[in-house]
């Protein structure tokens, strides 16, 4: 058998509509998009897939592939995976989905699109150095107490201070509304 | 005696201190001496990873840095901060230009990160530095006749290549200490899925659906109850069986492992915290302790 026996008969005349998987390729964690075969495992594990119709990460790898920037970016679909990793443990050509959808955020924020929760929560812990200082009340406190525990939870709010102005500038995280 | 510097995360102070407290007291029993980490930050699990990973490198960075002032190891006790330390780490070891980004930030606080110390997830711990035959060994009222379902955790046990705590696929850790303290571990359905915890940003009602999922398979293989190792985990399987759909009588008791290990090991229940929990516990208990 000859080197070009796989090859197609006819070329297929298809050109991705733009360089984005290129762009996700690029990045750290990214790489791997190039061996997705679009086989569907991931899908078929995937726990939010299972509940709800508007998921699906094998068909998001797709639109990514076949150069959907816009569409991927401004969607709220990237932001609904887990990160639970099921998937990849499944897939057999090393996709970390996980990954490529922490580069498509990274990407949508840089962009603007960042969904309200994510958006409000990390100016929140900008601002209090970690994530519940509102909820921690003298009731919270009282609970530690009683169990033993230090009640002063000594976190540092200076830090998030110099990664603020360093990663977000002065005004808080800004993201656009997702569709 | 091995000594660890305990970075408890955001949540379990607030939320769970009852997991807090019998880390502290089932650690201490087996001659694992805790200090508690002061003057930390978020790990930036979720949130800011997601929008920055630079930032979120700094700020995982700059716990790993403290813990080299401490000149400890970590012990982190929640999924999403070990998961989260564990990766940053990773990253800083391999990214050199990462690691002089993050190191300029915490230069003025004279913290510095080298690599030098390790992070450990709870379960990590009890299989790696106290093991199994010292547990066993350490065992006062064992359980008899109760069956338990371990529920693991996604970013505890995910990635293997970076978080290397046990088999992601088919993982043992809970359920070999379920068995050494006298209960018999079930096997269920997505043992290894998720719990939905991570969605509840996005969407309360799809990851209610995602952890009822669970309790269900659970629930199936008849279990009196379920071991947690993630603060998140705990919390959101707990909180599922609050909603619609469970009844009263239906919910399935959540512990965490060192309150279910704790009684074993002969701990009062005052100081694992017991009386803290959603779905009391006392059938699982009331053959080792009074409740
Ligand atoms: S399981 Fe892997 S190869 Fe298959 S579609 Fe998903 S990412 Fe692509
Ligand atoms: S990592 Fe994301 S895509 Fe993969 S199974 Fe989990 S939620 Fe689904």
């Amino acid at each position: 058998m000859s080197e070009t026996a796989h090859e197609p008969r006819n070329k297929i005349a298809h050109e991705p509509k733009s360089t984005f998987s290129q762009e996700i390729a690029a990045q750290p964690g990214g790489e791997y998009i190039r061996k997705c075969i679009q086989c569907g495992l991931c899908t078929a594990s995937c726990m939010v897939a299972n509940y709800t119709d508007k998921y699906r990460p094998r068909k998001m790898v797709q639109k990514i592939l076949i150069g959907e920037r816009e569409e991927v970016l401004s969607s709220e679909l990237p932001w609904l995976c887990m990160t639970c990793r099921l998937c990849e443990e499944r897939c057999q050509e090393g996709v970390s989905l996980a990954e490529i959808f922490h580069v498509v955020r990274d990407i949508a924020a840089r962009e603007g699109h960042i969904p309200k929760v994510f958006k409000d929560t990390v100016n929140l812990v900008m601002k209090d150095g970690w994530l519940l200082k509102g909820s921690y009340t003298d009731f919270e406190q009282d609970d530690r107490t009683s169990l033993g525990l230090d009640p002063d939870l000594n976190w540092n709010e200076e830090f998030m201070k110099k990664v603020k102005a360093r990663y977000f500038g002065k005004e808080p995280v800004e993201g656009g509304e997702q569709e | 005696m091995k000594e660890f510097v305990l970075y408890t995360g955001c949540t379990a102070p607030v939320r769970l201190p009852a997991y807090e407290a019998a880390v502290k007291a089932v650690l201490d029993k087996m001659g694992i001496k805790l200090i508690d980490m002061k003057g930390a930050n978020c790990c930036g699990a979720q949130y800011v990873e997601s929008v920055n990973r630079h930032a979120f490198a700094a700020m995982s960075g700059r716990i790993l840095a403290l813990s080299e002032k401490y000149g400890h190891d970590i012990l982190a006790i929640c999924g999403a901060c070990s998961g989260s330390l564990k990766w940053v780490k990773h990253e800083l070891d391999e990214d050199w230009k990462l690691r002089d980004e993050v190191n300029a930030l915490l230069a003025d606080e004279g913290l510095e990160y080298t690599g030098k110390t390790q992070v450990k997830h709870l379960l990590q711990i009890f299989h790696e530095d106290i093991g199994y035959d010292a547990i066993k060994a350490a065992i006062v009222k064992p359980y008899s006749g109760i069956r338990l379902a371990a529920h693991y955790g996604c970013h505890v046990t995910r990635p293997y290549d970076i978080v290397r705590v046990d088999d992601p696929e088919n993982p043992t850790i809970i359920d070999r200490l379920i068995e050494i303290a006298g209960g018999t571990p079930v096997d269920y359905t997505g043992k290894t899925r998720c719990c939905g915890g991570p969605m509840l940003a996005m969407d309360q009602s799809l990851a209610v659906k995602i952890g009822l999922d669970k309790i269900r398979n659970i629930r199936n293989e008849k279990a009196d109850g379920i071991v947690t190792a993630c603060v998140f985990c705990d919390i959101q399987l707990t909180q599922v069986q609050f909603g619609e759909g469970v009844g009263e009588k239906e919910r399935i008791p959540v512990l965490t492992l060192p309150q279910f290990l704790g009684p074993a090991l002969g701990i009062s229940p005052a100081k694992l915290g017991i009386s803290f929990n959603k779905i009391s516990p006392s059938k699982i208990l009331a053959g080792v302790m009074e409740v």
